[in-house]
């Protein structure tokens, strides 16, 4: 699904290097490292988002979803809807899963408030809910889990997996409970700095 | 004297002199049309100039944010050297016209300088992720104006402002003019160099309810989730 290959990010102050992987399709592969390793750096570049070096394809349409979620200025449904919308997408198809998925992170009560005004908590699914809604072949979740109480947290593990079969799940977590119930393959990194 | 001017700014609200009514229609109108004409292009170009990436981008900002505190008598004395040198053909000094375009370049500056500073600190994040949901260009752009809707109004309220209370550039290229290119501010100065300090105060009266009602009303329709 998606294959590196010699792959280095420059962030300017620090060039990071990544160990050749393959990342399976239908897979949740746990990205694991200390802090400042690179896990947010390879997942943006895996979205396209940073300029790199060497060999990175990526087989699918992904998305990735930031470890501080970013809520447009309007209702809880109409962010979700958002992707739909620009892909001019019938959104009445749509509704049955839009209310699924936000029943199952128990977000249904909000759907019409101003996605802007709720909770950390709230938001973080707001904005997960929005990186699936249209089947991206590839997710790649930051830190999902910040934010989240414990309820939360088994909810969106019980979403991942009841979506794994057709999405590819690629997630950077410290949370070990959550780790270890999705895990089907760690893709470790770190120590592979260099001083620009 | 400020007691004598409060009475005064009443007597002359509702003395029904057409001079008076002029004066207070000229400003506004003048006001209101260049603020519009300005917010229609600054918010085009504050915005393209925000998310786009050329050479001489920063060196751009600086002359935007450079003529956002152009004294407004400069500025006047600019459009009076061009509409009398290049353009004199056209017969614009000391016309409404020319008042019109003075307090446009006054204020074109103004919104386009804090849209780019609004813009940029929120749009990154916003279009990262835009991006990573599939929004293309067109989509990231209309989303960004959306989202910094809020700020263009401030942009056009501070624009506005801005216009309805200058006095230099107006008297400059529209020379003021009774009946004709008189507007509020420089009828204050007009009266103000003659002694007639309760109808200068009369007329500042004014202004200042005229500024808080088309505050109040802009804020109300602006529609944001903010308040």
């Amino acid at each position: 699904m998606i294959d590196i290959k010699n792959l280095s990010v420059d962030l300017k102050t620090i060039e990071i290097s990544f160990d050749d992987f393959t990342f399976e399709k239908s897979k949740i592969t746990i990205v694991s490292g200390k802090n400042g390793s690179g896990k947010t750096t390879l997942l943006k570049a895996i979205a396209g988002l940073l300029e790199y070096k060497g060999d990175l394809h990526v087989n699918g349409e992904v998305t990735y979803n930031s470890q501080e979620p970013v809520i447009f200025n309007r209702t809880v449904y109409e962010n979700i809807s958002y992707p739909l919308k620009i892909r001019k997408l019938d959104l009445l198809e749509y509704e049955e899963k839009i209310w699924d998925y936000c029943k199952i992170l128990e977000m249904d009560h909000l759907i019409n408030k101003n996605a802007l005004k709720l909770s950390s908590g709230e938001k973080m699914k707001v904005s997960i809910i929005r990186s699936i809604i249209f089947n991206p072949d590839i997710v790649l979740l930051d830190e999902p889990t910040t934010h989240l109480d414990l309820d939360s947290i088994n909810e969106l593990g019980t979403l991942i997996r009841r979506l794994k079969k057709d999405m590819t799940f690629i997630i950077v977590s410290h949370n070990k409970t959550f780790i270890d119930s999705l895990m089907d393959v760690e893709y470790k990194i770190g120590g592979n700095h260099v001083l620009s | 004297m400020i007691i004598e001017g409060i009475i005064e700014a009443f007597k002359l609200l509702f003395s029904l002199n057409r001079e008076i009514y002029t004066i207070i229609f000229l400003s506004l109108a003048i006001s209101i049309l260049a603020t519009l004409t300005a917010s229609l292009i600054g918010t085009f170009f504050g915005i393209l100039i925000s998310i786009s990436n050329f050479k001489l981008k920063k060196f751009t900002k600086k002359i935007v944010f450079t003529f956002m505190g152009i004294p407004p008598v400069v500025l006047g004395l600019i459009v009076l050297l061009v509409i009398t040198g290049p353009f004199d053909g056209f017969n614009l000094l000391f016309t409404k016209t020319a008042m019109y375009i003075a307090q446009t370049l006054l204020v074109l500056p103004i919104i386009i300088g804090n849209i780019i500073i609004s813009s940029e600190k929120t749009q990154k994040k916003i279009l990262e992720t835009a991006t990573t949901l599939g929004a293309k260009k067109i989509d990231k752009i209309k989303l960004l104006i959306i989202e910094i809707k809020p700020f263009i109004f401030m942009s056009v309220i501070l624009g506005f402002s801005r216009a309805i209370s200058e006095v230099g550039a107006v008297m400059l290229v529209g020379g003021n003019i009774k009946n004709d290119t008189r507007v509020m501010t420089t009828y204050i100065a007009l009266n103000n160099s003659m002694g007639e300090y309760s109808v200068s105060i009369a007329m500042g009266i004014i202004l200042l309810l005229l500024a808080f009602l088309i505050h109040t009303l802009v804020s109300r329709f602006r529609g944001d989730f903010y308040d």
